[in-house]
């Protein structure tokens, strides 16, 4: 099959669908609770992608969600960072000021990541973000092996909080909250004999978890170059790494996310973005891939993880980013999306706002413009 | 008239449906406003009861969690006996299997579990300090083999599986998890976290010195000759077999594998595994051996041969084969 076989990708729909879950999820969905902020971040994600922020949002909605997001940011005695949503909290109204969090409230890791891409994705000014607090938040999080803790007092630490911790130092271009050698020698550790990473030092390779590693090992301040050779990947691990990666893409062009798992929609971008890291994207069978990711579009709108499986925001913004990494030249144009930023994971537009907003210091101010 | 009667059925039912979900939504965020308003201050045992009914609905509620085990600290354990305090434990330890059957992927769940291990007390008496840990880590090793029995390739299972094993007091020999693994390879060639977790303790044990290292490799290569026999279209036996392989510079055992994976393919002619391995094989002795490899062309011409039939059998990797001829060609290191 050409590309030029393939259906359309259903933009509208798979707008709607995100648009629709800003709003309201069902009560089977209760426990993502728990995650709130992720599920706005792959929501807006999915609609910067398909360029329809502004078609399809108002201003006022957008005001309200900046609004929402900063209500998030919290700080305390661990430093500042951003909470999944308020649940945890008696309202507040907007507006006031904030106490310290206690124990309960403390900041998320991986939401603060998921909150600066968002509002990013909504063009704030960034002019409330505490980035003196958010890097003492990194140093609470980091532990003595070298890897993160999702919270300050504790909770799991595995590759995707160190990948989050990354990404935030790379983004406030303020690396003193982290000790990089420490992360780096984690994360070599968790490199599994099969090629990838798996989640901690004795685990399976993982396809999200492999992301994970390789986005946090170029991002690393020491390393300024995508094209050259990284000083912290080995060749034989380049190489097994590549080889593991490339064997997960079935024939049905899905890409699975361990050795012997079924295909998933979502590990089409954590292992195609994997490839893309390492240089070695034209490795990719581009059309199966385009295939398999256009069978796992929901007649409603929205993407699953696979054939005929529910959509859910997740599965639609993973897709879609992945489908941005990966082109077909003569694919319909409903298939033409923006360049992605793969190792912050948003598009060159919106990383490139980023640049210009989030860290203290910009290329144009010569003294900082904000605290 | 039986048409209509069914469209108002299936009405009814979505309505009914839709008001269920509606009670269910009230309910959980009354229950959750009532825990939230409760958390700064009240520890009883209903603030507790509480904790319990919302952990049900949402067991992702890390916070709550975090709420319970406080409870536990600051009010329930103090003047309980050790006996009542490993009882509570236990309810706990109970209660997080039934959500980990319904649930088994929360990390939230499987943290608490990790905590309530960690806190149990002295006891039963000043003899037997360790009694209360030792059967409990024991039942634990029962209840994580419950959960790979539901889900094999749960890998928070098997991370949970190599916690228990390096925390618990009293851990079974290497060689009883090594037996594990055989047991739950044998069940089924494809659980490759079986394959995994069985490298990881034959590693200890060759590292130990438990197990002569030379005599378990051969006796490891065995295993996996008749699994790829039996097999051989299974990736996880073919990524074991690379793992004992290892970095190939032992030449007599690199020749060995590649003559027997050829006889398989021999009998298996549209074998990917066999050929993509047979190439990767003949690339290490290419690399490693060269000095004393006899006809070098021969190894050179035969990987080209086997990239050539693999574009057509395997496509979605028609590039990489490409570019590992090109490599092999122009006589480059493995990429």
């Amino acid at each position: 099959m050409s590309g030029s076989e393939l259906p359309k990708l259903a933009r509208v729909a798979h707008a709607g669908h995100c648009n629709r879950c800003l709003s309201a999820l069902p009560s089977s969905h209760i426990q993502i609770d728990a995650s709130r902020l992720a599920i706005g971040f792959y929501c807006f994600g999915t609609l910067d992608l398909l360029g329809s922020i502004y078609e399809k949002t108002k201003e006022i909605e957008r005001e309200g969600w900046r609004e929402w997001l900063w209500h998030q940011q919290t700080s305390g005695i661990h430093g500042t960072g951003f909470k999944p949503s308020s649940y945890m909290t008696q309202d507040r109204p907007y507006g006031t000021d904030p106490e310290e969090y206690s124990e309960y409230d403390t900041p998320h890791l991986i939401m603060t990541y998921t909150a600066i891409l968002s509002l990013a994705i909504l063009r704030d000014d960034f002019e409330q973000l505490d980035r003196n607090g958010i890097v003492r938040f990194l140093q609470a999080c980091q532990r003595e092996d070298g890897s993160f803790t999702s919270f300050p007092n504790g909770g799991e630490s595995d590759l995707r909080q160190v990948y989050c911790a990354f990404a935030i130092s790379s983004m406030l271009d303020d690396w003193s909250g982290v000790d990089v050698d420490r992360a780096v020698s984690f994360i070599q550790q968790c490199s599994s004999h099969e090629g990838g990473y798996g989640q901690q030092p004795t685990g399976e390779a993982l396809g999200g978890t492999t992301y994970c590693a390789l986005a946090s090992l170029y991002l690393a301040p020491s390393v300024s170059d995508l094209h050259a050779p990284n000083p912290h990947v080995t060749t034989d691990e380049r190489r097994r790494t590549i080889r593991w990666l490339l064997q997960n893409q079935a024939s049905s062009g899905g890409f699975s996310g361990r050795t012997n798992k079924d295909a998933d929609a979502c590990y089409c971008f954590w292992c195609g973005a994997s490839l893309h890291i390492l240089g070695v994207g034209d490795l990719v069978d581009r059309t199966a891939f385009l295939s398999y990711l256009a069978s796992c579009q929901f007649k409603f709108g929205g993407i699953g993880k696979a054939p005929e499986d529910r959509p859910d925001p997740y599965h639609t913004y993973l897709s879609l980013a992945a489908l941005a990494l990966f082109p077909l030249e003569d694919a319909d144009p409903s298939w033409k999306l923006p360049r992605l930023n793969a190792l912050w994971n948003t598009t060159e537009d919106t990383a490139d706002w980023i640049r210009q907003h989030v860290p203290l210091y910009t290329v144009k101010a010569q003294s900082p413009v904000r605290k | 008239m039986h048409g209509v009667k069914r469209v108002q059925y299936s009405q009814a039912a979505l309505e009914a449906k839709k008001q269920r979900d509606h009670d269910k939504l009230k309910a959980y965020l009354a229950l959750s406003d009532d825990v939230i308003a409760r958390k700064s201050h009240d520890m009883s045992n209903e603030a507790f009861e509480l904790t319990t009914r919302l952990l049900r609905m949402n067991p992702e509620f890390y916070t709550v969690w975090n709420y319970r085990r406080d409870m536990f600290i600051e009010s329930l354990f103090p003047q309980r006996s050790p006996s009542e305090v490993n009882e509570l434990l236990s309810d706990d330890l109970s209660l997080t299997f039934e959500l980990l059957k319904q649930h088994p992927k929360v990390y939230g769940i499987w943290n608490h579990r990790r905590w309530c291990l960690e806190h149990i007390p002295d006891g039963p008496s000043p003899d037997d300090v360790n009694g209360y840990r030792n059967s409990t880590w024991n039942k634990e090793l029962f209840v994580v083999e419950k959960m790979l029995d539901a889900d094999a390739r749960n890998f928070h299972a098997w991370n949970y599986r190599r916690y228990i094993l390096a925390t618990m007091p009293f851990p079974p020999p290497p060689k009883s998890e090594l037996a594990y693994t055989t047991r739950k390879i044998e069940a089924n060639f494809s659980n490759f976290s079986a394959w995994h977790q069985r490298s990881k303790v034959l590693t200890t044990l060759w590292e130990t010195g438990e197990l002569d290292r030379v005599k378990s490799i051969e006796e490891e290569f065995e295993l996996v000759r008749n699994a790829m026999y039996t097999d051989p279209d299974d990736q996880s036996v073919w990524i074991y077999h690379a793992w004992l392989i290892g970095n190939g510079n032992y030449a007599a055992r690199l020749q060995f594998e590649i003559t027997s994976i050829q006889e398989l393919l021999d009998e298996q002619p549209d074998s990917k595994w066999c050929m993509e391995s047979l190439v990767r094989y003949k690339r290490l002795l290419i690399e490693k051996h060269a000095e004393n490899l006899g006809d070098k062309k021969a190894l050179v011409d035969s990987c080209l041969e086997l990239l050539a039939k693999l574009r057509d059998i395997d496509p979605p990797r028609r590039r990489r084969y490409d570019e590992i001829a090109e490599g092999i060609r122009s006589g480059n290191e493995m990429q």
